[in-house]
């Protein structure tokens, strides 16, 4: 975030607060109150793709600890708002635990549970006023100051505002931005790459837990009152809303959400009736109408749609000049690195890979091929931790991979791409390609959201930098991942998973889908990494790509192995030449290798 | 609580639970075809129920004037997008379906209401209005939008909610509407007493459910719908419009709903905004099916019948509360067992 | 040409209320028109829309906005009728949540707030329904007069509900009452049958079914459905003709505490509050059609009469449109004797400000699917 662009929105807040209306102040506030809300679930929804229906109760619950606390102890709000904070975060570490582990829109439906449970406790407790609420709640202070006024809170309401909106930018735009971004369960992706999504999905979580409970502490001593009423299910609706009318993927959309919704509304409640002569009944159909109509024109909400037609910001240089990373020591050329020993993999009766073996020493390209549906990508779940194997022995550097995550294999200096280019589509292929180096940086949302991450995410930059001018795209750096067309998809994922510092380089059919030029460009990137001294496993079905190219085959069909060797050797043996030509008598003579 | 309190319990959670399952399964059968997650699917209950009112007091129901704009709208539109393309030879269909077809409903409803026809009659009505009503609805919010996230396409849909719940507000009023069941005979079954129209709802629920099984599995307009649900693309690949598939399967949710409609109000009384709670238990059941699967949605939609029934007799003030939380270990289980979906297919 | 002009001036609303307005008094109402509290909402403001422009010799603009139910907005509207327009007095709101959200508005910016709900009263809120206590203990009268030893209670879930028991407890106890079931159930649910079973299992011999409007007759449906032979008791909330029309065969023979409004036509003539509550009626069902008026239309009539009575008091001191205006405007409320209206006769104090007394109860029986007064 620009610190110039941050001074004119500061400024023009301050502007605002001596030349508006006091009714507008009042809005205001009702505004920036939500717009906190609404940037946890940017964070949350729209770039953790984790979209959440309970908000409102962390709202509550702060609202309600702060109101309980200060008229029945008497401590002072300013001591209730850790105490909010901290009981918020305990409840949503335990919801989250709970619920996190919901997948697609089990996640919606699950926070939607819990929220409206929690709201009947609200209404049920004697304790808490039951429906009729806690009122004259005391109002807050400031060094003797009374924040009783619309203005007085109106500062305060809009810095807690611009402060938050800062820190999502901080964390967005970092290691941990580009974990929480990198697609989470939905995709084997992230875990391939380090991310622990886990532990992501519960940091997210609880911060937007906490900046609801902010909002909370808040609104109760704004308005002064609480009541169950504001912390059910109509006000997790309202919130979603405006995540999602002001743009999910936009801090900025969450303040322009927050506007649209509750001043549009306070506006049409005044015009409609003034239009038509009646009250409150069309209000609700035409601002129905309205949000209908705007998401049919943008669709992903106002502020990309605004941004489209906006000039593209210039990228940031990345720093040429910042501290390598730690490379790990290369092994000697020719020792064993990979180790299969007779690996099954049996789903219910079928075995989708039956007793294989086989090696892979440092240095060489091997290749691993055989007709479709022989086991290939289940062999190279199974090495990489995708899937856990029925029975055998994977080895790494002569230590088992049994049992190990993708995670951990990683770590090891096992690194894999896709057989679908699993790019994140909407971010920059610098990003996509330093999400890659993601287990060779440290800073968690912490250190992230406030902005002690600077060092190493240079040199995280720069890694990726390096990398992708090693595959030869250091040009496109900064273009959207998905403009690109397949074949630099493809080599873009070959830079992100040289980004971890592997040993060992998984390349799931790298070639298909490629024209000839890309091949060529490809083989010649592969072998200039050999000559570099990586080690290559490839999947492939492209004869002719592999044959040129790799030092030794190994051939599989229905879950076994069939053949081992050099490729003239594999070319030449008839059970290969039958699992894929289905029995011939004859030798075939197949193109020699140049 | 003894055995014959528990019983009638029981039969209560069904009864209500049967209704929940009319739309449990459209909504799967929507998200299915559309992606679209149709909370507004109980305005369709509240107007075919409060529109059967209007009739017994011998009322047009007022909301055949949305039905009326709707259609001209949507033909309108329809009429100059195919002129655009130069298909002006569809315009005649397109009249036929999106303004004859209602305006006869409109103008049978405005005829038939003050005579009081029996029954089956203004049952009838109440439901071709809603029917008619739901494709138009689709055309209008979701058609131009038809491949947009599964997020927006929710908020498209809540909003319609509002919208939608505003008009019933409008056209019906603030306070509630209740009509005689439509069987009003009381079966003794031992201890029990079982409620004739319980007995209608699980009839229908099982012709409901007969129908559409044998629907799509029988016709080609069925498996049309069934080839959109289970593929989107490949369906419009081989030359299902998209489009079509959408309408009818809103005409259907309609249909459904309707039909529920006037089972509920029957039994219970009806307000503008009775839709909306309506239908968010149906989508509780329908998740439980991972709205995918059409036996688990109903057996589920059932089972949330029944434990709102128990709840309220425990702890009436926590009904919702306890149906709510039960859902979340059935979530974890399904997100444990259940088959991933694919990505973007979520919120 | 009226509405451009309302175009206008909801457009240029910061400049335009700006502007010093001339002996012009203004009302501001925030009602539920929507939500969940609409029936009452739309009657409230239904009566408001139906009051005269002009009270005496002063003109009286009224602004009514919609708050849905919901005290967020409440408190956003009342600010916006303070700070934009101006208002003098607050009408409002439907819901008690909601009344008692725009009470700190009034006492802070000390403009007159007359709810609609019955709420505690503070320094600038008066409330003008009849408030729970006063309704229930006609009830329990009637059921100590008529030997019931055990009574159950079936509620709304929300503060009426939690109002209404407190008060049903207040004095079942001392009459010798036991109060052996609590239940409770919300506005749309569509079964209250465990509800019904677990009131039948404690065998009682009066049913008290705290709620209001059509909601209410449900429980009452699925009593007399399960054989239920005990009487049922309502309260005002319920009585009204849509309830009537809901509950049919199944409310004949119940009793309720009402205002005199919901039987105005049966009061002698010599009771003040018969001419005003026929001249609402007859004001609003030629409008809204026959049996359309209920008793909260009768609350929103009664704050008009309050300010009509009080306001050549008020304007002796300040004009409106001041603060001292508001002042005076609240002095003058205090001071108020024996204002008569269409749901109560109204005396307040300082101390007082409900300002109302046993001649707003009334004990109404059903009969032909008809109130009539019962004694």
């Amino acid at each position: 975030m620009r610190l110039r662009g941050l001074l004119i929105i500061a400024a023009l807040i301050i502007a605002a607060s001596l030349f508006l209306p006091p009714f507008y102040i009042t809005l205001a506030n009702y505004v920036g109150l939500a717009s906190i809300v609404v940037l946890g679930l940017v964070l949350l929804g729209g770039a953790g793709g984790l979209m959440s229906f309970g908000q409102a109760a962390f709202v509550g619950l702060a609202a309600y600890a702060t109101a309980y606390l200060t008229l029945s102890y008497g401590l002072s709000p300013w001591l209730t708002l850790p105490v909010g904070l901290v009981l918020t975060g305990i409840l949503a570490y335990v919801l989250g635990a709970l619920t996190l582990r919901l997948t697609g829109h089990y996640l919606p439906i699950g926070t939607l549970a819990w929220s409206i449970s929690i709201y009947y406790v609200f209404a049920n407790v004697p304790a808490l006023g039951k429906h009729d609420g806690l009122a004259d709640i005391p109002g807050l202070s400031l060094f003797g100051l009374q924040l009783n006024s619309g203005r007085g809170f109106f500062y305060l309401i809009w810095a807690v505002v611009l402060l938050a909106v800062v820190s999502i930018e901080n964390i967005l735009d970092s290691r941990f931005g580009r974990a929480v971004r990198s697609g989470g369960r939905t995709t084997p992706m992230a875990e391939a790459l380090g991310v622990d999504t886990a532990r992501v999905s519960m940091a997210i979580f609880v911060y937007a837990a906490l900046l609801a409970a902010v909002s909370g502490w808040l609104y109760a001593h704004f308005l002064r009152f609480v009541n169950p009423t504001p912390f059910g299910l109509s006000a997790s609706i309202e919130y979603f809303f405006m995540t999602v009318i002001g743009g999910a993927t936009s801090t900025w959309g969450a303040i322009v959400g927050a506007v649209f919704y509750i001043i549009g509304k306070q506006w049409l409640q005044t015009l409609i009736p003034a239009l038509t002569g009646r009250v409150g009944q069309l209000d609700v159909i035409v601002f129905g109408l309205i949000i209908v109509g705007i998401l049919h024109y943008a669709r992903q909400g106002m502020v990309p749609f605004v941004l489209q037609w906006m000039p593209r910001r210039r990228p940031r240089d990345v720093d040429t000049n910042a501290e390598p990373l730690r490379r790990r020591a290369q092994p000697q050329a020719g020792t064993e690195l990979l180790r299969v020993a007779n690996v099954e993999k049996r789903f219910g009766g079928l075995a989708a890979v039956n007793g294989v073996s086989f090696d892979i020493r440092a240095g060489e390209i091997v290749a691993l091929i055989g007709p479709n549906g022989a086991g290939k990508t289940t062999m190279f779940n199974l090495i990489t931790g995708v899937a856990p194997q029925t029975a055998g022995e994977v080895s790494f550097c002569g230590q088992s991979l049994r049992g190990r995550r993708s995670r951990q294999v990683l770590q090891q200096g096992v690194a894999r791409t896709f057989q679908h280019a699993l790019l994140r589509p909407h971010m920059s292929v610098l990003e996509n390609v330093a999400l890659g180096a993601h287990t060779r940086g440290r800073s968690g949302i912490a250190r992230a959201a406030l902005r002690l991450d600077r060092r190493e995410e240079r040199q995280l930059l720069g890694e990726a930098r390096r990398q992708l001018e090693r595959v030869g795209l250091g040009d496109v750096m900064h273009v959207q991942a998905d403009s690109l067309p397949l074949g630099k998809q493809r080599v873009v994922e070959i830079a992100r998973a040289l980004a971890a510092d592997p040993l060992l380089l998984l390349l799931d059919e790298p070639a298909a889908g490629l024209r000839y030029e890309e091949k060529v460009s490809l083989a010649k990137l592969l072998t200039g990494l050999r000559a570099e001294g990586m080690t290559l496993l490839l999947v492939e079905h492209d004869m002719e790509f592999v044959m040129n190219l790799v030092d030794r085959l190994v051939v599989m069909d229905f879950g076994e192995k069939i053949a081992e060797g050099r490729p003239d050797e594999v070319q030449a043996n008839p059970r290969v030449i039958e699992a894929y030509l289905g029995g011939v008598d004859e030798c075939l003579p197949l193109k020699r290798a140049g | 609580m003894d055995s014959q309190i528990a019983l009638i319990l029981i039969e209560d959670g069904i009864a209500s639970g049967a209704i929940y399952a009319l739309l449990a399964l459209t909504m799967v059968l929507v998200f299915a075809t559309t992606r679209i997650l149709l909370v507004s699917q109980g305005e369709f209950v509240t107007f075919a129920a409060l529109s059967f009112a209007s009739f017994q007091l011998g009322v047009t129901p007022q909301i055949v004037w949305l039905l009326g704009a709707l259609a001209v709208i949507v033909s309108v539109w329809d009429s100059v997008d195919a002129l655009r393309e130069g298909l002006g030879r569809r315009i005649p269909s397109i009249l036929a379906f999106n303004l004859l077809l209602p305006a006869a409903v409109i103008a049978l409803s405005l005829w038939a209401a003050p005579l009081k026809p029996p029954v089956l009659v203004q049952a009838a009505l109440s439901v071709a209005i809603v029917t008619v009503l739901g494709p138009l609805v689709y055309r209008v919010a979701f058609q131009p939008v038809a491949s947009s996230s599964v997020r927006t396409l929710f908020v498209i849909a809540i909003a319609l909610h509002f919208v939608l719940q505003g008009f019933g507000l409008l056209f019906f009023g603030a306070e509630g509407f209740r009509a005689d069941p439509l069987l009003d005979i009381d079966i003794s079954l031992g201890p029990v007493l079982i409620k004739g129209q319980a007995i209608l709802s699980l009839a229908t629920l099982a012709v409901l459910t007969a129908g559409l099984y044998a629907f799509f599995e029988f016709t080609l307009l069925g498996k049309a719908l069934r080839a959109t649900a289970i593929n989107r693309v490949g369906a419009r690949i081989v030359g299902i419009r998209t489009p079509l598939a959408g309408k009818m399967a809103f005409a259907l949710s309609a249909f459904v709903g309707g039909v529920s409609g006037i089972l509920a109000i029957g039994s219970t009384t009806i307000y503008y905004d009775s839709g909306f709670l309506i239908g968010l238990k149906a989508v509780l059941g329908a998740i439980c099916g991972a709205m995918l699967s059409y036996p688990i949605a109903i057996a589920g939609s059932i089972g949330v019948g029944v434990l709102e029934a128990l709840a309220a007799f425990w702890a009436s003030a926590f009904t919702e509360a306890v149906v709510f939380s039960a859902l979340v270990p059935v979530l974890l289980w399904l997100s444990l067992y259940a088959a991933p979906t694919e990505e973007g297919h979520e919120l | 040409m009226k509405r451009l002009l309302g175009l206008a001036a909801a457009l240029a609303l910061p400049i335009v209320s700006a502007q010093a307005e001339d002996a012009v008094l203004t009302i501001g109402a925030t009602v539920s028109a929507t939500g969940p509290a609409a029936s009452l909402g739309i009657s409230e403001k239904n009566t408001i829309e139906l009051l005269p422009k002009a009270m005496g010799s002063v003109a009286v603009r009224y602004i009514i906005l919609d708050d849905g139910g919901d005290p967020g907005r409440c408190v956003r509207n009342a600010k916006q009728l303070v700070e934009e327009y101006k208002a003098d007095v607050i009408f409002g709101s439907s819901t008690i949540p909601c009344s008692i959200a725009i009470g700190d508005v009034a006492n802070q910016t000390k403009t007159t707030q007359i709810a609609l709900a019955p709420i505690h009263t503070s320094d600038y809120v008066f409330s003008l329904p009849q408030t729970a206590d006063l309704m229930v203990s006609g009830l329990v009268d009637h059921m100590k007069a008529k030997g019931v030893k055990q009574a159950a209670y079936l509620g709304f879930a929300d503060s009426l509900g939690d109002h209404n028991y407190a008060s049903f407890l207040k004095f079942a106890e001392p009459a010798g009452i036991k109060v052996s079931a609590n239940e409770r159930f919300a506005r749309n649910d569509t079964s209250v049958t465990a509800q019904v079973l677990h009131v039948m299992q404690v065998k009682p011999d009066a049913v008290f079914i705290s709620a209001s409007g059509t909601p209410a007759a449900l429980p009452a449906a699925e009593l007399k459905q399960r054989g239920y032979k005990g009487q049922i008791y309502f309260l005002h909330g319920a009585i009204n003709s849509p309830f009537l029309r809901v509950g049919a065969k199944n409310v004949e023979g119940t009793i309720a505490t009402a205002g005199p409004f919901s039987v105005a036509r049966e009061l002698p003539d010599s009771n003040p509050i018969k001419a005003h509550a026929m001249a609402l009626i007859n004001a609003y069902e030629s409008k809204h059609g026959t049996g359309s008026a209920d008793a909260f239309a009768a609350y929103a009539w009664d704050a008009h009469e309050l300010v009509k009575a009080v306001l050549p008091q008020a304007m002796a001191k300040a004009k409106p449109g001041t603060p001292e205006f508001r002042v005076a405007l609240h002095d003058a409320l205090e001071a108020s004797k024996e204002v008569a209206g269409a749901g109560a006769i109204y005396t307040m104090s300082a101390s007082n400000h409900n300002g109302i007394d046993n001649r707003a109860r009334v004990l109404v029986g059903i009969k032909d699917n008809k109130f009539f007064l019962l004694q």
